[in-house]
């Protein structure tokens, strides 16, 4: 069931209506039967198994998709079985069934309103003499706390409808008592039943229910608009995108802890914080892997506090500090206050950008003149031209470098590979258990050992 | 008194709405006929017109600067209750007009739903219109002229709500309902023979014909045994 715009009578909802009054035709229709009731005759009664065959001959169509299809009419409301109300089937068998009538036939343009819905329980309430149980009479409380202002129409009505219908014959007042009921078992399901007139998320390239039907101006407007739109979208072949999904796959895989373990222990199985410590935003000696990351691309070795301070380092050896400080002060711009935005554009151009400033930065001309006129007006993007400049000359050249100095590569000697924790084990157990189950790396014999592995208190502190 | 009056009034229209309502609910169906459509249009326009009444009523006393609270709370209870009503009157008309338009009694006739309910509903139209019988006196083909009376009719209610809303200020929040839930339990015992409507098709009796049946059986043995004993002391 596509979504559909609310207010609108949903496509299958008038098929089914088509379905049913094709039922009706005096000649071609579904054969109907009278129910007896004790001392009253109530015509109109139709079994299943006569609306299964009827559907397989009307649409030649098989038994089973007729049966299918039989079901979706009284789910729907549309027929309701006339000896258990709540079990909304279609049995193929002489199990007798009524045709709904139109008022109460399901609807997207006419949703169950509160107000008759709480006069329905009242009227209901009034039948059971307060009997009331499980759904509805919650529904009823519910009810009352939320339209209590209208509470006194709706006992007005509920009692005035009862009276209504007594001026009617028996057999027709059951009939419409039933077909009341059956409605609100479509429009209010109990607890548990999934409720037919639920309409899924709205899709928002489904246009079906959108045909416009004048095409006017107006229509062929928004038509080149989106046409217009649609071709400047930047598109990437499939191939590339994947290789590229690929690349950072493998490249990623040893560093997940999901897919690759994280040593020396997942902290969340052996309530041992070693893994935090280690990997702390500023910390002397780095794990190795943290390392590794860093060679990975230039928006890593930025990203983690770590690798930028060892990367200033760097720049200074090459006295080009200033830089990643540059960087680093556009960056304050763009994520501070906005009361600060003048003061800071200010000192940033007193101490970087103007002429025979202490630390200058190299920006070609264009940039310059660019950034300049912008000052004029400064907000917190003004500097991001420069600073998208000074970033990329800082990946092209200085990254690179430091990649192949020899601090990095004393850097990662120096890392540090923690070693996985030894948990204490019972002597009889065959494998050495994991601290850090992963699903990935687990094969499935071992499934079992995980579950022991990871519960109760000899899962201890492993020594680091 | 004013009160007295609107009181009345909104019963006689709650009424109607609710007869109405009950009529409209066949319609489409296998009751439904040119009797019926004729019903649907006599409770409508009565409806109507008691709107109209209850309306200026209600409108002039809560127009009146020199209320007091309480009655102005008891006159704002009243207006709460008259324009749901009002809302109802509306839905069920619309959709009546709705339904009178897919199944149209004139030509070309699309077969109605047979939904099982065969008799009239001349009582529940007489009740409506306070009347003990309804004669109908319609042509041929009533139901073509009625659709287009009934559209006016139906722009008429939009109308009237909307004027409501426009010249009378009464949040609905504020106003506190007298009846609470499980009032209508208190009713009179009128209510509690409807308690005899079983839904589901019970192979068991209900409990008044049950009671009923054992009385009758009962005053029949008396009396056998009373003619037995004359009998007895007879000969």
């Amino acid at each position: 069931m596509a979504g559909g715009r609310p207010g609108a009578q949903m496509p299958h909802l008038s098929k089914m209506e088509r379905v049913v009054v094709s039922m009706q035709d005096p000649d071609q229709g579904v054969e109907m039967r009278n129910q007896r009731l004790r001392i009253t005759v109530i015509p109109h009664t139709v079994a299943g198994s006569d609306v299964v065959d009827w559907l397989v001959q009307k649409y030649c169509i098989s038994e089973e998709e007729a049966l299918h299809l039989g079901t979706l009419l009284v789910l729907h409301g549309y027929l309701y079985p006339l000896r258990r109300p709540r079990s909304l089937v279609l049995r193929p068998d002489d199990t007798p069934y009524r045709f709904q009538t139109p008022y109460f036939w399901t609807s997207t343009l006419w949703p169950a309103a509160e107000l008759d819905y709480a006069i329905y329980l009242t009227k209901k309430n009034i039948r059971k003499q307060g009997a009331l149980v499980g759904h509805e009479k919650e529904h009823y409380d519910q009810l009352h706390r939320k339209i209590s202002h209208t509470w006194d129409l709706v006992v007005m009505q509920a009692r005035e409808q009862l009276r209504a219908a007594k001026q009617r014959r028996k057999g027709d007042r059951l009939v419409i008592a039933c077909q009341e009921q059956t409605y609100w078992l479509v429009n209010r399901p109990p607890p548990g039943v999934p409720s037919v007139l639920e309409q899924g998320p709205e899709r928002s390239s489904c246009t079906a229910g959108r045909v416009q039907m004048t095409k006017n101006t107006e229509f062929y407007k928004r038509e080149m608009e989106r046409y217009r739109k649609a071709l400047t979208r930047a598109r990437v072949k499939s191939s590339v995108c994947l290789e590229a999904y690929l690349k950072f796959s493998s490249q990623h895989a040893p560093h997940d802890p999901i897919m690759s373990g994280c040593l020396p222990s997942n902290p969340w199985v052996t309530d041992d914080d070693t893994y935090w410590t280690m990997n702390a935003p500023s910390v002397t000696v780095p794990t190795k892997l943290r390392v590794e990351r860093w060679g990975f691309s230039f928006q890593e070795l930025l990203e983690d506090p770590l690798g930028r301070a060892h990367f200033m380092d760097f720049l200074r050896t090459e006295f080009s500090a200033e830089n990643l400080s540059f960087w680093e002060a556009c960056e304050e711009l763009r994520h501070g206050g906005q009361a600060q935005v003048h003061a800071m554009v200010d000192a940033v151009y007193q101490q970087f950008l103007a002429p025979g400033a202490a630390c200058w930065v190299n920006i070609d001309s264009r940039t310059m003149e660019r950034t300049l006129e912008g000052l004029q007006q400064p907000h917190r993007y003004v500097l991001d031209d420069a600073q998208l400049h000074i970033y990329m000359l800082m990946k092209k050249d200085s990254y690179s470098r430091f990649l192949k100095s020899a601090a990095y590569k004393d850097l990662l000697a120096q890392a540090v590979i923690p070693p996985e924790a030894k948990r204490r084990v019972f002597p009889f157990m065959r494998k050495l258990p994991h601290s850090s189950p992963s699903p990935a790396l687990l094969p499935a014999s071992t499934s079992g050992e995980p579950v022991a592995a990871a519960s109760g208190p000899e899962c201890g502190d492993g020594g680091t | 008194m004013a009160r007295e009056e609107c009181k009345a009034l909104l019963d006689a229209l709650n009424k109607a709405i609710a007869c109405y309502h009950h009529l409209v609910l066949t319609v489409g169906g296998s009751a439904d006929s040119q009797n019926l459509r004729e019903e649907l249009q006599k409770t409508r326009q009565k409806a109507q017109e008691l709107a109209v009444a209850t309306r200026a009523q209600l409108t002039a006393a809560l127009r009146d600067r020199g209320l007091g609270a309480e009655e102005r709370a008891e006159f704002e209870r009243l207006w709460v209750a008259f324009s749901g009503c009002l809302d109802l009157l509306e839905a069920d008309m619309r959709r009546a007009l709705a339904l009178s338009t897919a199944f149209p009694l004139h030509a070309p006739r699309r077969p109605l739903v047979r939904t099982g309910v065969a008799g009239g509903a001349a009582g529940v139209a007489a009740r409506a219109l306070s009347a003990r019988s309804l004669r109908h006196e319609a042509e041929g083909d009533f139901d073509v002229d009625d659709l287009r009376e009934q559209e006016c009719e139906i722009l008429q209610v939009s109308e009237m709500i909307h004027d409501m809303e426009m010249k009378v200020n009464v949040p609905r929040w504020t106003v506190q309902a007298r009846q609470t839930a499980g009032a209508e339990l208190l009713s009179s015992a009128g209510a509690c023979s409807v308690g005899a409507v079983s839904v589901q098709e019970r192979t068991g009796p209900c409990d008044p014909s049950k009671a009923l049946a054992a009385t009758v059986f009962s005053a029949v043995l008396l009396a056998a045994v009373a003619l037995a004993v004359c009998v007895a002391k007879l000969s």
